[in-house]
């Protein structure tokens, strides 16, 4: 492979090279730096205010690295605001929704994944239906109160509970699968849940990992459903607990100011601050796994749109 | 009838028969498959099909309190036939509020369309494997952030201390509110949602250009093409179809998108140049419970949708003989 390579670039080294190459190739590295100061540097601002202390966050003076570092903020945002009871309340949906998308996609998408299920176009025409026509946010709501399910956390599990989309790429890599093994499976006596489970499943790890990947982001950054479903403050979610920080940052900040001279490190803005580089550290924590397999489900999913 | 075609008659309702047995059978040596189907489709009756039911109430005047329960308030509410949707179409806000829809999309599509193709061709240029695999890594991240954190993160830089009114200030001009002028608004929420799905959508365009086949490039080196020449003749139609399949999509789904961003976004202030279809259905039926004022305009909504979507793929399978399902 290597060597192929390098012929490659002795070829192409013989010619002559033309000036537009060099410039287009020039601005593509240019852009692309812009590109990314623009993606990394806001975060780089935030995370700087989460650590600095409280006159320079007020008086604008933070740039990309934290001006007097101090870690109260960080540390109050901790342990004097509901900040850890709502990472645990949306650890739990996170954790709790995945397995049940998970299990109800996986046994949704391997009937479907069979061409001589019979009445598989009606089933699949109910999943079309759902995802063109939206019953509308009013009627979903009263559907979620009349079932009693508002204000726990099983109508957000309900809600996201299948993603068509996401079903689909499974269906589409089981198709893909190998038919001969799980013919030979069905031979060997073995049942259809047996089969799917041990033979399937165990076949399709990388296809599980990405999708489960997809819903465990979708179950963090969830707001709106939380919003619209729950009402109790002690069950909300990070999503809604950081939006409401937000808004409150003023008075939020004032309670946290615990020094008898009214001095602080502790700053609206910086709680702000504090609280964000909180909530994204799982998300970056995430972020290798996303990028192994994340590019990897593009592709799958892409192949068979 | 004669002796003939009676026979055709029983041979064909035998045929049926045999049909019909042949599935019963399929069915009851198949049980378990259809087991599995089960808890996805109570989560799809619950989520999709029982709102379709709700519908009703924007052909009511609904009254939440009539019956014993929600749903059955809806059977027992006296009708009122289109009032609704009159009341509606006859108001002036409605109309701002479709504007707003089609504008804020539109411009989300004019400016943040191209971007991605243009980022796509770029990287491609980049030979140096570790710049691209750092680049990628780097643009794609914004796009697992939740809208709330995008929102904290941008009233943040943006506010009036913030790291861009000091850079503004000391280049000697005046302090911009970003969140709070209506001339600036609707641009913040096309840069934001650049800033978030920019970078995932390079990297779809990436993996198509990637699947080009090679030799076509190597044949026009050898043929002396130049770089704009190669990119112009074999990168874009060899990403075409891609390309108008993104945009068929990205247009289809222009009354149903963006909702979450605005929702986290907006203040009373920009109402006028930001509150969207759905934005103002949230505020409408939940907020002021106006039940079925807002279902009657959700209703609209899923209905233009529902044209948009369809007809966009009618079009994808046209052009491209593509389509979503």
């Amino acid at each position: 492979m290597g060597t192929i390579i390098k012929e490659e670039t002795r070829i192409s080294r013989k010619l002559p090279v033309d000036t537009s190459e060099k410039v287009i190739s020039f601005i593509s590295y240019f852009l692309m730096l812009i590109l990314m100061l623009i993606a990394l540097l806001p975060c780089l601002n935030v995370i700087s205010k989460a650590f600095s202390e409280g006159s320079a966050v007020t008086s604008g003076r933070v740039y990309f690295w934290p001006v007097g570092l101090q870690m109260e903020t960080v540390s109050k945002v901790l342990t004097q605001t509901d900040f850890l009871a709502s990472l645990k309340n949306s650890l739990f949906v996170t954790v709790f929704g995945v397995v049940v998308s998970m299990v109800t996609s996986i046994l949704f998408a391997y009937p479907l994944s069979k061409p001589e299920l019979k009445g598989r176009r009606f089933f699949i025409v109910i999943c079309i239906i759902s995802m063109v026509f939206n019953g509308g946010m009013v009627p979903k709501y009263i559907v979620m109160k009349s079932l009693g399910l508002l204000d726990t956390f099983f109508s957000l599990i309900l809600h996201h509970g299948l993603s068509i989309f996401n079903m689909l790429i499974i269906k589409n890599y089981f198709e893909s699968l190998p038919e001969s093994t799980i013919e030979s499976a069905a031979i060997d006596g073995a049942s259809d849940f047996k089969t799917l489970f041990r033979i399937v499943c165990p076949m399709a790890l990388p296809v599980i990992a990405t999708v489960s990947l997809l819903y465990a982001v979708a179950y963090w950054n969830l707001y709106f459903s939380a919003a619209l479903y729950i009402k109790s403050s002690s069950m909300k979610v990070l999503q809604v607990f950081l939006k409401d920080l937000i808004s409150n940052s003023v008075s939020v900040s004032e309670s946290l100011i615990t020094n008898p001279d009214g001095y602080s490190n502790v700053t609206a803005d910086g709680v702000i601050a504090g609280a964000t580089v909180l909530a994204l550290v799982p998300i970056v924590a995430l972020y290798p796994f996303i990028q192994r397999f994340m590019i990897k489900g593009i592709t799958i999913g892409s192949e068979k749109g | 009838m004669t002796q003939k075609s009676l026979k055709i008659v029983t041979k064909s309702n035998n045929k049926l028969q045999r049909k019909m047995k042949q599935t019963i059978n399929y069915i009851t040596n198949h049980i378990p498959l259809y087991l599995m189907l089960i808890p996805g489709l109570i989560v799809i009756i619950i989520i999709n099909y029982l709102p379709y039911f709700g519908i009703l109430i924007a052909f009511k005047d609904y009254n939440i309190f009539a019956g014993n329960n929600p749903i059955d308030a809806i059977i027992k509410s006296d009708w009122v036939g289109l009032t609704n949707f009159n009341k509606l179409f006859t108001n002036s806000y409605f109309w701002t509020v479709f504007k707003n829809t089609i504008i804020i999309n539109g411009l989300k599509v004019i400016w943040l369309f191209p971007l991605p193709i243009i980022c796509a061709v770029m990287l491609n240029e980049i030979k140096n494997s570790t710049y691209r695999r750092v680049t990628q890594t780097v643009i794609y991240m914004p796009y697992f952030f939740s809208w709330v954190v995008i929102f904290s993160i941008f009233s943040s830089i943006l506010s009036t201390h913030g790291i861009v009114n000091m850079v503004i200030t000391s280049m000697g001009f005046d302090r911009i509110s970003f969140f709070m002028d209506v001339n600036i608004f609707r641009g913040l929420l096309v840069f934001t949602d650049g800033w978030k799905t920019v970078g995932y959508n390079t990297v779809i365009f990436l993996a198509a250009i990637s699947a080009i086949d090679s030799t076509l490039y190597e044949a026009a080196k050898i043929d002396g093409a130049s770089k704009i020449r190669q990119i112009w003749n074999i990168t874009i139609p060899g990403i075409l179809p891609t390309i108008i399949l993104m945009l068929i999509l990205r247009v289809g789904h222009i009354l149903d998108s963006s909702f979450e961003q605005v929702l986290v976004f907006y203040n009373p202030i920009v109402y006028d140049v930001a509150d969207i279809i759905q934005t103002y259905v949230y505020r409408m039926g939940i907020g002021q419970m106006n039940f079925s004022l807002s279902t009657a305009l959700g209703l609209f909504n899923s209905v233009v949708a529902f044209i948009l979507i369809v007809g966009a793929n009618t079009a994808s399978r046209k052009l491209l003989n593509r389509s979503i399902w």
